[in-house]
């Protein structure tokens, strides 16, 4: 018995010791489990303050670095709190700070950029018009600016990109989070923003700032536009009271639907045509809306006196400087680096490094435009045309807008050639056949050369594109017709029915409107005077002699004397 | 500059245009502030004050537009313009409604094109032969 117990009593001391043992490895093993995870925080702590306590003090700084390698240390690195010192915490803010300030930076000096395309705009519609209207037509342009950006900072903004909110480029925008929309056939339609009006409430924030900065100059672009167009007979009031409407209105409706989230870019996910309606820079919400909004008040406006004879056949009316004429081009195509590479609205994260090849897309689309021009003049005609071949650049240019994010250099360079032809038979259709007078061809260059632009997504996009995974909220890059997706052709054509159906109509309609209440072109006397005197009261060149004009151009003006 | 023809002295840009677009501009600001401000009352004070402004101002232009003078342009069909501009939007439905009648990528393309190409008869064939019909430079 007492044997036994003996022998009980030692399995149970070797049970305890075995649980004892069990029980110390396993603790053990808990630990040596657990410190991992905590040790990286210490070691990587310890590492910030070690590289701080290396950091060029202020004495070797006082020295001066001509070299820059002792600028910009860990020095430079904000901390939460200056007791504790720099934390892991600390340095990842200040990475994602330097992220989304990159992206500012890169966004508003592209911002500038296109801003400064209005003085090209200004040289190449004021060259390509007569001397008698070149006030007038540097004031069109001068004021553009600011009649649009009012209208835009009042409801246009807001209109365009109120329910736009995600882009993470520019730090979320969340307070551009009111999208208004309408349900059909079971899906909901984005159709126009609700947020952002006089850039006030939530939306008076940073990030919004710089958006509202990009997306301005655009508009003003598209506004721009149509003064050329209707250049020497537009009465200066009807065309501030247009180009107010068209910022308030026509451009931001457009505009929302293609890129503040509307029912365009949401194609792809509700009807599964590729990616959507896509349009990287602007080919159809900028150039389009502008080109055709430029058709709908030319048709209003009428021709001017001269330009077609009885029998239909028109009269070339000489510009009074080609010389501003292809500077402004210059400035134009300069200002298109902004355009395009800007649009990314962003150079870190997200795919945007792809701005070098948007860049150079651009630049040789406008290469393969001047080619397409002026050698399709020179073999038409005979000669040289200066201002087609200028039309011809900014063709390319135009064209290669929509397709820059999406398309190879040997895809941008076949596009730009084939908008630098197009620009030239767009011009002789629209001038004989249908009778309309664009005295710079700018519905030409941006009319149909934007809807090219548009249409040419759905053929060349290659599909090496990657903007963080996802376009217009569908994943996978934006492949079109030719690289094999066909659906996203038809997202492109739809569109181009909606700029030829909805924005060509309701300018019209507006500028009929205008037409009514205000009379949108000048008297036969003031047109025949040229209009710098009557309407701005100074001669653009007032030391210069004006030359008699032929009598074909101012058969109008018989009857009638300047006093 | 003064501008005379038959019909006595004719008007060209003038302090009566400057003031109508200057109110245009406060109407259409205080319109604008009244959406911002829809909410409250004053939101909607402040809308009605807008349109009533914008109203002002268009008819004020309206009344001084006479002044304008001859212009180079004759009066032709607004019954032919408006059949035009429709027939460009009616374009635009079909493309619309063709996504939803059928979901093949063929049968969109097509009544896409289709619409698009209704848009452009629109556009190309009828409203130029409205406007040119009764053209000045035809006479």
């Amino acid at each position: 018995m007492k044997k036994k117990l003996i022998r009980n009593s030692g399995w149970i001391l070797c049970l305890v010791f075995s649980c004892l043992v069990l029980g110390i490895t396993a603790h053990a093993q808990a630990t040596a489990a657990a410190k991992p995870a905590a040790s990286p925080a210490v070691p990587a702590d310890t590492e910030l303050k070690g590289a701080l306590a290396k950091a060029p003090s202020q004495a070797d700084l006082a020295k001066g670095d001509p070299g820059g390698t002792i600028t910009g240390t860990m020095n430079d690195v904000p901390v939460a709190d200056s007791k504790v010192g720099p934390t892991v915490s600390d340095v990842g803010t200040q990475v994602g700070q330097n992220k989304i300030a990159i992206n500012f930076v890169w966004t508003l000096i592209t911002g500038y950029l296109v801003m400064f395309m209005q003085a090209g705009f200004a040289m190449v519609e004021a060259g390509l018009c007569r001397v008698k209207n070149a006030n007038h037509t540097y004031m069109m342009n001068f004021f553009v600016y600011t009649a649009g950006l009012f209208s835009y900072w009042l409801i246009g903004f807001a209109i365009q990109q109120g329910g736009s909110a995600g882009n993470g480029n520019l730090g979320g925008l969340y307070s551009l989070n009111s999208e208004h929309t309408l349900s059909f056939f079971g899906e909901a339609w984005g159709i126009f923003g609700g947020t952002g009006l006089f850039l006030s409430g939530h939306t008076y924030d940073v990030g919004v700032m710089v958006l509202f900065l990009f997306e301005m100059v655009f508009m003003d672009t598209a506004l721009t536009i149509v003064t050329g167009a209707c250049a020497e007979r537009w009465k200066f009031l009807a065309f501030c009271v247009a180009s107010s409407v068209m910022g308030a209105l026509t451009y931001p409706l457009y505009a929302n639907w293609a890129w503040g989230g509307g029912w365009l870019s949401q194609l792809g996910a509700n009807n599964q045509l590729g990616h959507g309606y896509c349009d990287f820079a602007g080919s159809g919400v900028v150039h389009a809306v502008g080109g055709i909004t430029a058709l709908a008040v030319c048709m209003i406006v009428g021709p001017r006196i001269g330009k077609f004879n009885r029998d239909g056949s028109s009269n070339p009316i000489i510009g009074h400087d080609i010389s501003a004429v292809l500077i402004g081009c210059f400035i134009l195509a300069f200002g298109w680096f902004g355009f395009n590479p800007g649009s990314t609205l962003g150079a870190s994260a997200a795919g945007n490094l792809r701005i070098g090849t948007i860049a150079v897309d651009t630049m040789l689309a406008g290469c393969t435009g001047t080619f397409g021009a002026m050698l399709y003049m020179w073999m038409k005609n005979g000669k040289v045309d200066a201002s087609m071949s200028g039309n011809g650049l900014l063709a390319g240019l135009v064209a290669i807008t929509a397709p820059s994010g999406f398309v190879s250099t040997v895809g941008a360079c076949i596009i730009g050639l084939i908008a630098g032809v197009l620009v030239c038979l767009s011009v002789a259709f629209i001038e004989n056949v249908m009778k309309v007078d664009d005295p710079v061809g700018a519905i030409s260059v941006h009319g149909t050369c934007g809807l090219w632009g548009v249409l040419s997504v759905g053929l060349f996009a290659d599909g090496t594109s990657n903007y963080g995974g996802a376009w217009n909220g569908v994943a996978g890059s934006v492949t079109g017709l030719f690289y094999g997706d066909a659906s996203q052709l038809v997202a492109q054509l739809v569109g181009i029915s909606t700029l030829l159906g909805f924005v060509f109509t309701f300018s019209f309609l507006v500028n009929l409107a205008i037409e009514f209440f205000v009379g949108q072109r000048v008297s036969v006397e003031t047109e025949v005077a040229g209009l710098d005197l009557p309407e701005m009261g100074q001669l653009g060149y007032p030391e210069f002699v004006f030359k008699p004009e032929p009598d074909v151009l101012v058969n109008a003006e018989k009857g009638y004397a300047v006093a | 500059m003064t501008l005379r023809g038959p019909g006595g002295v004719v008007m060209a840009a003038n302090k009566s245009q400057g003031s109508f677009y200057t109110l245009f501009l406060a109407a259409a600001t205080v319109l604008c502030a009244g959406v911002f401000l829809w909410s409250g009352g004053l939101g909607k004070l402040l809308f009605v004050v807008g349109v009533l402004g914008l109203l002002a101002s268009l008819f004020g232009m309206l009344k001084i537009k006479p002044l304008e003078g001859r212009t180079a342009l004759k009066p032709s069909s607004t019954a032919m313009k408006l059949i035009g501009a429709f027939v460009a939007a009616f374009g635009w439905f079909i493309t619309l409604f063709g996504m939803h009648l059928t979901i093949s990528v063929a049968g969109r393309m097509i009544l896409a094109l289709v619409g698009i190409g209704v848009t452009l008869f629109g556009i190309i064939v009828i409203l130029p032969a409205a406007f040119n019909k009764n053209a000045v430079w035809k006479t």
